[in-house]
Order: structure tokens, then C-alpha cells, then sequence
């Protein structure tokens, strides 16, 4: 076969490898992805709490990254989302929840895939720029449903009607928000 | 490439260490943005300018590709340009991403005047009586590259001479160089087995064997040791202090032109410009003299 005749399927393949990369890629811009219009509550659908705290930090003041010691990244009371009443759609998990809420009030979140990690779930690492060691090397974000702490992923937990889901903010592994994990452990 | 070249190995080796210590150890950008200018300067100046302009050529898109490397994985920044997959691109990770690379750059280029400036007799002067072994084991690896890269051509060459290097197409054009890489990785690993032996062979590292030298420790030697010391001393004392401090995430902090953190910007000039001083001055004498001959 003729040199140039090779390098031109070199080039195709080349070329479908980063068409594939692309069409595995989901680009937005802003507007799209803040959601505007959120399911309305009717008296039949299902619906579920959501709430987002750090009031842990409040605590911890002293530990938390001089860049965030602002009321717009940690707002006095510790709330960043006040209890809300959302649709829950069929099959939605609390990370589902999680991401149409903070997309519909248009807080900054940022989270690693479910196929990023070896626990098979996604792991939110910051919420409204407040990350992981953002207050001390054992802070992070957590979650509670129903007063409890499920011990595995948000993207593995199904919710079902009713259902109170709390996003905490903790700066000692859970201990500041009395997780029982530990005791269990033990 | 003269000026380095009349100190004892101690000044030169002292500071680059510090230079590099220095840049690898900050992202404020103006620290690094100095750290760079000198860099690419005193690499142009060592090793020759057109060589230095043409390996920019070269730094420069590695340098994009590492910029633009970052926000795929870091996404905290208030600046949101667009979102991937669910998580937001920010301007912030992107200056970041610039910020790390222009480290790496001027890190590449101050190693690459050092390599030019300690040859592996200076390394061996150094280290050889404290840690033979080690010494020579360095001063080997660092001269791997160099010397791999004549190699390649050498094999290169005789390759193209039997007639079985393939020109036509640039996929068998890759195949012929993969062949020659083949050849080269073996050509290292014997000589690498073979210089240990030689060096064996002639009792290198033996108890009670000295070394000869043909560097002496002079006053310059000692002022530049003093200098290059100092400064980086003032350097870390301001950077213990806070000047050096700088933050991208959440919001791009704004740089500071403070006393202290003027301090800490002119010693950083100082220090990374102080081979360009050496390499100047050195040249300006030698052409003095030559117009008196």
C-alpha cells in the first residue's frame, strides 16, 4: 500500500477517536444549565425535603479558608438552602435531588462521577465554593434523610414520597453532627 | 556559557537549587512570571539564544496544553465560562491552570541551564567523596539524555544509510523510528551496565581513594554562595511572612504591591537574575580584554 494511503486512515482513526471523546461530552452554556422552571407541586405528586447547612463551620470559624470567610460563601445562620418542598420524580436518588435544586437556585456545586470513584457513587465535593478540607482536614459534605445517615453513596440512595433530605457540612467526619457510624463501628 | 563555568561547582549548584526551590515552591504569578523571564534568559544566554527561541516554540504549546489540563479537573471558581458534563469551567481554574504551567516551564529551563552548567564531573566533585555511589548513579542519569539523544541520531543514521528507513508515508515513518528507539533502549541499557563495570574495574568508591579536582574555592566563589544564601533566606523569612501568599479559588486574589511584598518581588528578581549578572559581566570583560590584545 502507498505511504500517503496509510496516513490518511491513521487521520480517520485519529479523527473518530476525538469525535467519540466528544460525543461522550455534554457541553452547557450557563443559561442551560441553570434550570428555570422546576416541576410545580400538584395535591398527586410526590414530593421531598431538601435543605443545605453548614452550620458546623460557624463553630470552626477559626479553621475555615481565609477565602471563604465571607457572608455570600457562609451566610451567618449556616443556611445555604432553607428547607424546600421538591417534585420527586420517579427513580430520583438524592444526588438527583441534590443537582435539580442547586441548579434551580443556582448554587455553585461541583461532584465527582459515579464512574470516577471505586464506591460506584458520586462524591459532592463542594457546595457554594465551600469544598472538602475547606475547615480543617476532616471537613467535607455529608448526607442525612429522615434524621439518619445512610453509610453509602448519595447517587445509590432511592427516595421515596416524604422523604426529609438534610445536606450537612461537617469539619470532624460527622462527629460534630452526633453520626452514630462510630459507635457501630465499634 | 562562561561566567558559571569559573565558579566551583559549590555556587552553581547552590544556586539552582535555590531558583528552583523558589519557583517550585510558590504560585504567586509575579514570582513566577520573574522566575520565567530569567529562566528562558539565562537558558538563551548558557546555551545559546536561537536554540533557547527555538525550544520555545516547543514549550508553548505544552504549556497550553497544561493550562488548559486543569479545568477539566478542578472546577471551584465564581467565573463560570460553561459547563462540562454537570460541572462548571471556570476562568478561575483556567488561570490556575497558566499559573502551574508557567511554573513547570521555568523549572524545565533553569534545569536546563543547570544541566548545561554541572557537567558530571562538577556532580561527581561534589558528591564523590560523600556518597560515591549515589554521585555517580546522578551523574549518569542526568547524562542519560544527552547522550541518548546523540545516539539516536548516530542509529538514525545508520539506519537511513542501509537503506531501510521508510520516507513514503508518515505512518511508516513512525514505524522506522519505533525500530531505531528499539535499538537505542538496548544500546543504553549495555552501556549503563558497562560503565559500572569500568568504573569498578578502576576502583571508583574504594575506602582511602581520593579524587582529583581542578576547582578551587575562591572569593567569588564565596560571595556568590553568600549571596545566593542570603537572598533566599529574605526570600523565605517574606514568604513565612505572608507576602508570597496567593489564592484562585473561590476569586483571584489581588496581587499586593505592599512593602513587604515589594521586598519579596525585587529579592525574587534579584536572585533568578543573578546568573544573567554573572553571564554579562563576564562577557563584557572578555570582550575588554580581547580589544586590548
Amino acid at each position: 500500500m502507498k505511504g500517503w494511503k496509510k496516513d490518511l486512515i491513521a487521520l480517520a482513526v485519529v479523527a473518530f477517536l476525538i469525535a467519540l471523546l466528544c460525543v461522550g461530552t455534554k457541553f452547557q452554556s450557563v443559561d442551560d444549565y441553570y434550570l428555570t422552571h422546576i416541576d410545580d407541586i400538584t395535591p398527586e405528586s410526590e414530593t421531598v425535603f431538601l435543605s443545605i447547612e453548614c452550620k458546623t463551620v460557624l463553630n470552626n470559624y477559626d479553621d475555615l479558608d481565609e477565602a471563604l470567610k465571607e457572608e455570600k460563601y457562609v451566610p451567618k445562620d449556616g443556611v445555604i438552602l432553607p428547607r424546600t418542598e421538591y417534585v420527586l420524580r420517579n427513580g430520583d436518588t438524592v444526588f438527583d435531588i441534590l443537582d435539580r435544586a442547586v441548579r434551580y437556585n443556582k448554587i455553585q456545586m461541583e461532584y465527582r462521577g459515579a464512574s470516577e470513584n471505586a464506591y460506584g457513587s458520586a462524591y459532592i465535593r463542594g457546595i457554594n465554593f465551600l469544598y472538602e478540607f475547606s475547615c480543617g482536614p476532616l471537613s467535607g459534605w455529608t448526607y442525612r434523610v429522615n434524621g439518619e445517615f445512610p453509610n453509602y453513596g448519595c447517587s445509590k440512595y432511592r427516595l421515596s414520597d416524604g422523604d426529609v433530605v438534610e445536606w450537612l457540612y461537617t469539619c470532624d467526619l460527622g462527629r460534630d453532627l452526633d453520626m452514630d457510624m462510630y459507635e457501630s463501628v465499634r | 556559557m562562561k561566567a558559571f563555568d569559573n565558579f566551583h561547582p559549590v555556587a552553581p549548584f547552590l544556586y539552582f537549587a535555590a531558583v528552583i526551590f523558589v519557583t517550585m515552591f510558590t504560585t504567586h504569578p509575579i514570582l513566577l512570571g520573574v522566575s520565567f523571564a530569567c529562566a528562558v534568559f539565562t537558558c538563551g544566554m548558557i546555551t545559546g539564544a536561537k536554540k533557547t527561541l527555538k525550544s520555545l516554540l516547543y514549550a508553548l504549546p505544552v504549556m497550553i496544553v497544561i493550562a488548559l489540563t486543569n479545568p477539566l479537573f478542578s472546577h471551584n471558581g465564581v467565573t463560570i465560562l460553561f459547563y462540562l458534563n454537570g460541572n462548571p469551567v471556570t476562568k478561575e481554574a483556567v488561570l490556575y491552570g497558566v499559573d502551574i504551567s508557567v511554573m513547570i516551564t521555568s523549572v524545565f529551563y533553569w534545569f536546563k541551564s543547570y544541566h548545561a552548567v554541572m557537567s558530571g564531573d562538577k556532580f561527581v566533585c561534589l558528591f564523590g567523596s560523600v556518597a560515591p555511589k549515589l554521585a555517580l548513579l546522578l551523574s549518569m542519569t542526568l547524562g542519560f539524555l544527552p547522550k541518548l539523544k546523540r545516539k539516536y541520531r548516530e542509529i538514525d543514521d545508520a539506519q537511513k544509510a542501509l537503506g531501510i528507513y521508510s520516507r513514503k508515508g508518515y505512518l511508516d515513518k513512525i514505524r522506522s523510528k519505533i525500530r531505531v528507539l528499539g535499538i537505542l533502549v538496548t544500546c543504553g541499557l549495555e552501556s549503563s551496565v558497562e560503565t559500572a563495570d569500568s568504573m569498578r574495574a578502576r576502583g571508583y568508591g574504594l575506602k582511602g581513594r581520593t579524587s582529583y579536582s581542578v576547582f578551587r574555592f575562591t572569593f567569588a566563589d564565596a560571595a556568590f554562595v553568600f549571596f545566593t544564601v542570603a537572598l533566599t533566606a529574605v526570600i523565605c523569612f517574606l514568604a513565612y511572612k505572608g507576602a508570597a501568599d496567593f489564592r484562585f479559588y473561590p476569586t483571584v486574589k489581588e496581587i499586593n504591591f505592599g512593602l513587604e511584598s515589594a521586598a519579596l518581588y525585587l529579592s525574587a528578581l534579584l536572585l533568578s537574575a543573578a546568573g544573567i549578572f554573572c553571564e554579562i559581566k563576564e562577557n563584557t570583560v572578555w570582550r575588554l580584554l580581547k580589544s586590548k590584545i
